[in-house]
């Protein structure tokens, strides 16, 4: 009897929690699957479904408008670099910050959230002014600085949260048995924060390339961001073969997203086959 | 190894101050000198609002390039402008309601009408204003209107004080934003549409208030009354063309025949900013795009109210017959102005209007 009550309970409350997550996953999802299902609008403005259409595929990958794959390519640039330069800093900074004992680390430490805290209008207009001040051109440099800005903090802490005990002690290893820090850094080091920072490389990607505050405030004259085209077109309605770009590009991200995954497996099963092997080596040895 | 990390953060700087220099256009060097002709136009405004085949034309007939960037908002403009970026561009998009400032604050050169002939001959006198002339073209522009369905709506509009009338509950909808309903009231009550006066401004909070319970819905006013929600609407004529032209034949909506009360202008109109580089071609594109065919192709891909006259009497015949443009009060107009500090007035009002008490 009461067996089948827990049974009963159990089911209810696997139910719920089934219930719950498909409410939260649908609140993220839906209006992604709705801007999908409206690539294939036909009509010339999307204000609501007016039947079936593979047009704006069409005219996108007829490369007719260029100005959207101008402002994707702008993007695309400026993400890469801007997810570069942060990874780089990144790394070197969660280092230091997590090795390296000194009198202002703590504030320094502190120091590195006020770019995430602080709205990012207010950085940009900050930025913008001393730009003006400074004398320099607008263009995809000051875009670029500006992004850097809000990712670096991201990469840092990101990195800095993978760097634990163990890393250190194999660091000390790696150089006990003879390896000069350069070594050391680029085949033990590395390695070991590998997954912090292919994370902080794909958030500092993300952050950059759907941006709008900086985007808009720093871009020169010559080419627009394509978050910001896309809120320009917004005035007038937006076109269906901006979704149709923009469900390709949630394609590549998802495609990118399971080539991460992927990766990251690897260098999961490749740690431990190398463990397991250095264990049979040192255990043959032993017998030996 | 200290040495070896200097040198990874040394690199790095000098990596990413490389990459602050390439993307930026060099500048031409032709400067304000009139004799060499410039190569390079950089044109600031609203996305998908210029046919691209006028751009590539004036590009081949000028051997220069026109570099266009978009803003996402009225005030991106004026924030470009006032924090000094303006010299980076050669054209700038904005509209009528902060053309008073702009100019006071010198943020702007002044236009040589010997350049632009084409603006002089073909736009409306009507749609030049006071000092503006010296400083700016229109480009295109939008009315806000009262469109109702003959049908439907239980009475016939013919002024902004039908629209508070007990038989139009639940039939309204109306576009948003302070300054697009504070007028009406205003006008309604009498009263200048852009008064900074607040015991006239509190009125026109009370005249709202009484609108408001008439209202169905604020913004996507076209959709509401193509499906029906709503038969009646307070908006821009580019959204009532949409409409009409979405219901074709069976179009049962007219744009109320106004007698007395003007309706509101608004325009889109270019600017040269201070310390533009190349103002020879901005001349020349804006003397361009006031040429009648020009304007007329450019009309088939948008088309908005237009203040060319020349141009759209050259427009294709489903731009002249729209029925959107058809009214005859197109010249009892008001437009929105500078209220310097009454705007606070006007949005703590505002405020309430959205919010209540």
């Amino acid at each position: 009897m009461t067996k089948n009550k827990r049974l009963r309970r159990r089911k209810a409350a696997r139910i719920l929690s089934n219930l719950y997550a498909v409410l939260v996953y649908s609140v993220f999802y839906i209006p992604v699957a709705v801007m999908i299902v409206f690539s294939f609008n036909d009509a010339k403005r999307n204000y609501y479904w007016q039947g079936f259409t593979t047009e704006w595929y069409g005219k996108l990958f007829s490369f007719a408008n260029t100005d959207l794959w101008d402002a994707l390519l702008y993007s695309l640039i400026i993400a890469v670099l801007a997810t570069l330069i942060s990874v780089t800093i990144g790394v070197l900074g969660g280092i230091g910050l997590k090795k390296f004992e000194f009198r202002t680390k703590r504030f320094i430490n502190m120091m590195i959230y006020v770019p995430i805290i602080v709205p990012e209008i207010v950085l940009a207009v900050a930025m913008l002014i001393i730009f003006m001040t400074v004398g320099i051109r607008l263009g995809m440099g000051t875009i670029l600085i500006g992004h850097c800005t809000f990712c670096i903090p991201y990469a840092v802490v990101t990195i800095k949260g993978r760097i634990t005990g163990d890393s250190e002690t194999l660091q000390e290893a790696s150089m006990d048995l003879g390896a000069n820090r350069f070594q050391t850094f680029w085949r033990v080091t590395v390695p070991s924060i590998m997954p912090g920072i292919l994370s902080s490389a794909f958030l500092a990607f993300t952050l950059s390339i759907d941006d709008v505050v900086m985007s808009n405030m720093l871009a020169g004259p010559s080419q627009s961001t394509l978050p910001v085209l896309i809120l320009s077109l917004n005035r007038t309605g937006i076109t269906p073969d901006v979704n149709a770009l923009t469900t390709v590009m949630v394609a590549l991200m998802v495609a990118g997203m399971l080539a991460l995954n992927g990766v990251q497996r690897y260098l999961k099963k490749r740690e431990n086959r190398l463990a397991a092997e250095a264990e049979s080596k040192r255990s043959s040895a032993h017998a030996a | 190894m200290k040495k070896a990390l200097t040198l990874i953060l040394a690199l790095t700087l000098a990596l990413s101050l490389c990459a602050c220099g390439g993307g930026d256009p060099k500048p031409t060097g032709s400067g304000n000198e009139p004799s060499a002709a410039s190569s390079e136009l950089n044109i600031f405004m609203w996305g998908d609002y210029i046919s691209e085949t006028l751009i590539s034309d004036f590009e081949k007939a000028n051997n220069c390039t026109v570099n266009l960037s978009y803003m996402s908002d009225n005030a991106d403009s004026i924030t470009k402008l006032t924090a000094g970026a303006g010299d980076s561009y050669d054209l700038i998009m904005t509209c009528d309601a902060y053309m008073e400032s702009l100019i006071k604050g010198g943020y702007l050169e002044q236009l040589d009408h010997e350049q632009i002939p084409n603006a002089d001959a073909n736009i409306n006198e009507a749609y030049w204003f006071g000092d503006n002339r010296d400083y700016c073209v229109p480009y295109l522009m939008n009315y806000i209107y009262i469109v109702y369905d003959t049908e439907r709506c239980p009475i016939d509009i013919t002024c902004y004080n039908d629209l508070i009338r007990p038989e139009m509950a639940g039939q309204i909808g109306s576009i948003d934003g302070a300054r697009n309903l504070f007028p009406m009231a205003l006008i309604a009550l009498g009263y200048d549409p852009n008064s900074t006066n607040e015991s006239e401004i509190k009125e026109a909070y009370e005249w709202l208030t009484k609108f408001n319970e008439n209202v169905v819905a604020y913004g996507a006013t076209q959709e509401n009354i193509v499906n029906g929600t709503i038969s009646c609407m307070l908006t821009y004529d580019g959204n009532a063309s949409w409409a009409m032209n979405e219901l074709g034949e069976n179009n049962t909506l007219t744009i109320a025949p106004f007698t007395s009360d003007p309706v509101q202008l608004g325009f889109d109109l270019f600017v040269v900013p201070k310390g533009a580089k190349h103002t020879d071609l901005a001349h020349k594109f804006l003397n361009y795009i006031c040429e009648p065919e020009v304007m007329a192709a450019n009309l088939v891909d948008f088309p908005y109210s237009c203040p060319n006259d020349a141009a759209v009497a050259a427009a294709s015949d489903a731009y002249r017959n729209d029925p959107a443009f058809d009214f005859d009060y197109k010249t009892n107009i008001f437009f929105q102005k500078d209220v310097g500090d009454a705007l606070a007035i006007y949005d703590q009002y505002y405020q309430m209007l959205k919010v209540g008490e």
